[in-house]
């Protein structure tokens, strides 16, 4: 017997009781009904799902749901810009035709250089995009490392009494040391490059994953609706499921939207320093150290601005798209 | 009674609610009296609407909640009034406290953990009976003594979690006694606390209504509790009184089904080695609109007018009166459950006080 | 309390010289260069000298031993060999670290003197105009980088307000540009909470029992719910302080100012390994510090901590 009501048969019943008002004669109005335990037991509403209501919470946010499309956006363009026609190599330096100088800081939209060159002459809107590609490989490496790593160490954690002691100390010691010192120290360590700043970025994140998903482990694991729902008998595949998983994704989802803009932040600090990426290869933190050195300069500002543009709009989109779809994911905003 | 004993006036209430797009109807059309100096309980399942009934005495309703159609007249001021349609904060501070003070359920939430219970009866005092320093002091101490909390003079600089629950009920129930109203509504006071301290909480706001005069209303669900406080009791169900009358009235000689019903889920009435009675089915979904009498679906006695047309309330004394069919004339005689004989027993339930597990 | 703030101090300690002793260790594996200014002009003899000179070729597990004796006993956190000759790390930090606190308590005020008052101005009319302002605000102080913030201030700083971009100390109008870059952080940070425990706040059931009082809004929010916020926003400071340790690796050396952040980056680009050493590991003292004392703040405010409980009761 369905659980609910189509609305067609509850249009039929309301008009049959119009019907019944208006022919019963007193004696069968006041006749007793049939009493029919099984209808009573029928659930009266409730449609309620919860990916459903996360979704719906999160399109009614207007800015949110315009960010991802940017974001999905950005990242397609990133990764499919040096298939279109017309791109530059970002690596060549771009030599006058007529007199074979190298076309130096060339001002954004002159010589069909959509962003211009920089000083050695290579097309500054390939270099934005590689670097582009550069640093959300990163950020996104470290976002998934930390993933992986924290969720199977969390549960691990959460589950296992006596990893229990050994990580709980572990983080209270790790908690308290600065991540950039530890950025900083590894950088300074090992060689320069993509896998040391994914490495050190990933070392200082994925005890926090871990934590979180520990925490919850532990909550869920043992607050009431779990105990009722093993003593009805549930699988444990299914508890994790239905109870576990929809509010582990959207704390998981929280931490690796908001690891995007962090790690980028992360790269464009370490090269600050110094301990970054070879001035070589484009990265959005090389191209604002190189920016920043011509700051001063209004015509050649440029050079500093579209990179800036580019990952102000990246890092904002994933933040807020990160933190909206944990306010949606949050049941105590579906109403 | 007549017309000047009357405090509170609630006519044709209709309180609705916007929920995830929806209109939700909680309040259908309450009418009620509450007479000055009374003890009235409204008794219900959880989620019949008694707290939204309630909450709009003091104007306290969720944001997403108004007050659709009726109104709730007031006659403790010198000007009636109709707290329905206040809208104002200004206004409502003129009501809230001075006039009608409400204790919450849970004692444990309701003091503000970092400040001394001394300054928090102590804010109430200075709003409401304006004194300040010394003689404010002495007043918080001496309504501490009042609530039957030992060494006021010691606990007036204690914090919070520093007492029992019952003591914080106690500590509660003294703001709520230092604002000096004129109607204490009681929103389940007693159930999250031990069944012992539960009879002492209630024999305390039964002498605190003697000695400042109150009008009390009472919601619980807990049917002991009511044997021990009330004058009144209104019954609750999906947003209507089904009924209303004296206490002796209603348990001894209760009219509507739902009454039957819920008199005769108390553990007590239970014949050991027998399965205990439960009302089958649960309360109606008030997103949609409800045809006849709410409680039809679940009722064994209902009548088929019972699902079509609402049943208006019948006398069955001039102090008691329900709203079921089963009163009109034409209505077959029928017949409380079986299990009803036994109710006679529950004199005990009175003698005992609210001890709702009580032998 | 005693018992647990001891066991918090303890565990601090513990903390310290883990992150001591691993740093030491893990500079000792770098190449010698850190250590040694020309070793690539050296020969083998030369070098083995220097090393034994140094202490360096003993078992790391001795100069571990030596290194914390130095520092127990003599405040000694070892000596810098590249980017200064032969002189004690703690009097080259010394001539540094006094600006940097400075900057550091100015940036930390002005975060609580803008910060709170935004924080409950975005609570008192949440969902409204001043709040969709503010979180505008910090949206974009968390998600984009300091590093690129702090550069736009920079220019429009220079550009719209002409203030120079050369720190000196005398002048205190280029203490301006780096003292707000690197206040801005803590501003959020603050706003961000406060706002967050004030909303809390004035939903919990005691706020509502105000209300019944009879209590204006005005009074509540004063009385109850800001009262009740700012407690746990007292543990916030000293991350604060954190935060703005570390925003002044670059603030400095964007400005030029001689402090603690700018020799940072010095000696990483003229790789002197023991000046790294000093540093990280005076940062890291200087962060659990904070956080010890963060934590000992709130025990002391919030007396539901303070107290020990009949029966653990809470």
């Amino acid at each position: 017997m369905p659980l609910f009501k189509s609305p067609k048969l509850v249009k039929l019943e309301e008009n049959m009781q119009d019907q019944l008002r208006e022919h019963m004669t007193d004696e069968e109005a006041f006749s007793l009904a049939k009493f029919d335990e099984k209808e009573v037991e029928r659930v009266g509403y409730s449609n309620y799902s919860y990916w459903r209501s996360t979704f719906q919470v999160f399109r009614k946010n207007k800015i949110a749901s315009f960010l991802v499309y940017l974001v999905l956006a950005i990242l397609l363009f990133t990764f499919v810009q040096p298939y279109l026609p017309n791109q530059r190599d970002p690596f060549i330096a771009n030599n006058d035709t007529v007199s074979g100088k190298p076309l130096r800081n060339i001002q954004p939209g002159e010589k069909g250089f959509i962003f211009g060159t920089n000083s050695i002459g290579q097309d500054l809107w390939s270099r934005l995009w590689a670097a582009t590609r550069t640093s959300l490989i990163i950020a996104i490496s470290v976002a998934a490392i930390e993933a992986l790593v924290g969720i199977l160490a969390g549960v691990l954690w959460g589950y296992v009494k006596a990893c229990d002691l050994i990580f709980t100390e572990l983080y209270n010691i790790l908690d308290n040391i600065p991540s950039s010192l530890v950025l900083i120290l590894v950088s300074y360590m090992l060689t320069p490059g993509i896998g040391t700043i994914i490495f050190a970025m990933s070392i200082t994140r994925w005890i926090g994953m871990a934590r979180f998903i520990r925490n919850q482990i532990v909550i869920i694991r043992d607050r009431e609706y779990n105990l009722a729902s093993r003593c009805l008998g549930t699988g444990t595949f299914t508890i994790i499921f239905r109870n576990l998983l929809p509010y582990l994704v959207s704390v998981i989802m929280l931490r690796v939207a908001l690891a995007i803009p962090e790690a980028i932040g992360s790269e464009v600090f370490i090269t600050y320093i110094g301990l970054g990426l070879p001035a070589t290869t484009p990265s959005l933190g090389n191209l604002i150290n190189l920016g920043r050195q011509l700051m001063l300069s209004p015509n050649l500002r440029y050079q500093l601005i579209y990179p800036t543009v580019i990952l102000s709009i990246v890092t904002i989109a994933f933040y807020v798209v990160g933190n909206a779809f944990s306010d949606a994911a949050d049941p105590k905003n579906h109403r | 009674m007549e017309q000047q004993d009357i405090i509170l006036s609630v006519k044709d209430l209709n309180v609705k609610f916007n929920l995830r797009g929806k209109v939700l109807n909680a309040i259908r059309g309450v009418s009620l009296d509450v007479y000055k100096g009374e003890s009235l309980c409204i008794v219900g399942e959880s989620g019949c609407g008694k707290s939204v009934l309630n909450k709009n005495f003091i104007g306290l309703l969720d944001k997403n909640g108004w007050v659709d159609s009726g109104s709730i007249m007031y006659y403790g001021m010198e000007q009636p009034t109709d707290l329905a349609h206040m809208k104002k904060d200004k206004d409502w501070l003129k009501i809230r406290g001075e006039e009608i003070c409400m204790i919450l359920q849970d004692p444990m939430t309701s003091l503000n953990p970092l400040k001394t219970i001394g300054k928090q009866i102590a804010e109430a005092v200075e709003l409401h009976q304006h004194l300040h320093g010394a003689a404010l002091k002495q007043k918080v101490i001496q309504i501490l003594a009042d609530v039957g909390i030992p060494e006021p003079e010691k606990r007036y600089k204690q914090f919070p979690h520093e007492f029992s629950g019952g003591m914080r009920q106690r500590v509660v129930i003294a703001i709520a006694i230092a604002c000096n109203p004129k109607i204490l509504i009681c929103d389940e006071p007693t159930t999250a606390l031990d069944v012992t301290i539960q009879a002492q909480i209630l024999d305390l706001i039964k002498e605190l209504k003697v000695k400042y005069g109150l009008t009390i209303i009472f919601i619980t669900h807990d049917l002991g509790v009511v044997a021990n406080v009330a004058d009144r009791i209104a019954v609750m169900y999906a947003g209507d009184i089904v009924e209303i009358g004296m206490v002796n009235e209603v348990f001894y000689d209760p009219k509507h089904p739902y009454t039957w019903a819920l008199l005769s889920s108390l553990p007590q009435l239970g014949v050991k080695g027998q399965e205990l009675y439960s009302i089958k089915g649960t309360p109606p979904n008030l997103f949609k609109k409800v045809e006849g009498d709410a409680f039809a679906p679940r009722n064994p006695q209902a009548l088929k007018i019972d699902f079509v047309e609402l049943p208006p309330y019948f006398e069955v004394t001039p102090t008691h009166k329900a709203r079921t069919w089963l009163l009109d004339p034409r209505a077959p005689k029928v017949n409380p459950p079986e299990h009803f004989k036994n109710i006679r027993s529950i004199r005990k339930l009175r003698q005992q006080g609210g001890a709702a597990n009580g032998q | 309390m005693v018992k647990y703030m001891s066991k918090r101090l303890l565990r601090s300690l513990v903390t310290v010289f883990i992150i001591v002793s691993t740093v030491f260790i893990l500079m000792r594996q770098l190449p010698l260069d850190g250590f040694l200014p020309n070793v690539d002009k050296m020969s083998q003899e030369q070098i083995k000298n220097s090393l034994a000179l140094l202490g360096l070729d003993k078992p790391i597990h001795v100069q571990l031993g030596n290194f914390w004796k130095q520092l127990i006993l003599h405040g000694d956190l070892g000596t810098s060999y590249v980017y200064r000759n032969n002189v004690a790390t703690m009097k080259v930090l010394s001539t540094k670290i006094p600006l940097s606190v400075k900057l550091g308590t100015m940036a930390i005020l002005l975060g609580l003197l803008l910060g709170l008052p935004l924080g409950i101005l975005m609570a008192k009319h949440k969902n409204k105009f001043p709040d969709h302002l503010g979180t505008v605000f910090i949206v974009f102080i968390e998600a984009v980088p300091a590093a690129v913030y702090y550069l736009f201030i920079q220019l429009y700083g220079t550009e719209l307000f002409g203030l120079s971009l050369l720190f000196r100390e005398g002048d205190w109008r280029t203490w301006i540009l780096p003292v707000f870059s690197l206040s801005l952080p803590d501003i959020i940070y603050f706003a961000m909470w406060i706002r967050r425990y004030t909303v809390d706040e004035s939903t919990k059931d005691y706020v509502q029992l105000a209300r019944i009082k009879g209590m204006s809004e005005q009074k509540i929010l004063y009385r109850h719910v800001f009262r009740n916020a700012f407690v746990p926003m007292v543990q916030y400071l000293p991350s604060s302080f954190l935060n703005t340790v570390v925003g002044s690796i670059y603030i400095e050396s964007l400005y030029a100012v001689p402090g603690m952040g700018g020799l940072l980056i010095d000696v990483v680009k003229k790789q002197d390994n023991n000046m790294v050493q000093a540093i990280v590991m005076l940062f890291s003292i200087v962060g659990i510090i904070g956080l010890v004392l963060g934590d000992l703040m709130m025990v002391l405010l919030d007396p539901r901590i303070s107290f020990v409980t009949k029966g653990g009761r809470r």
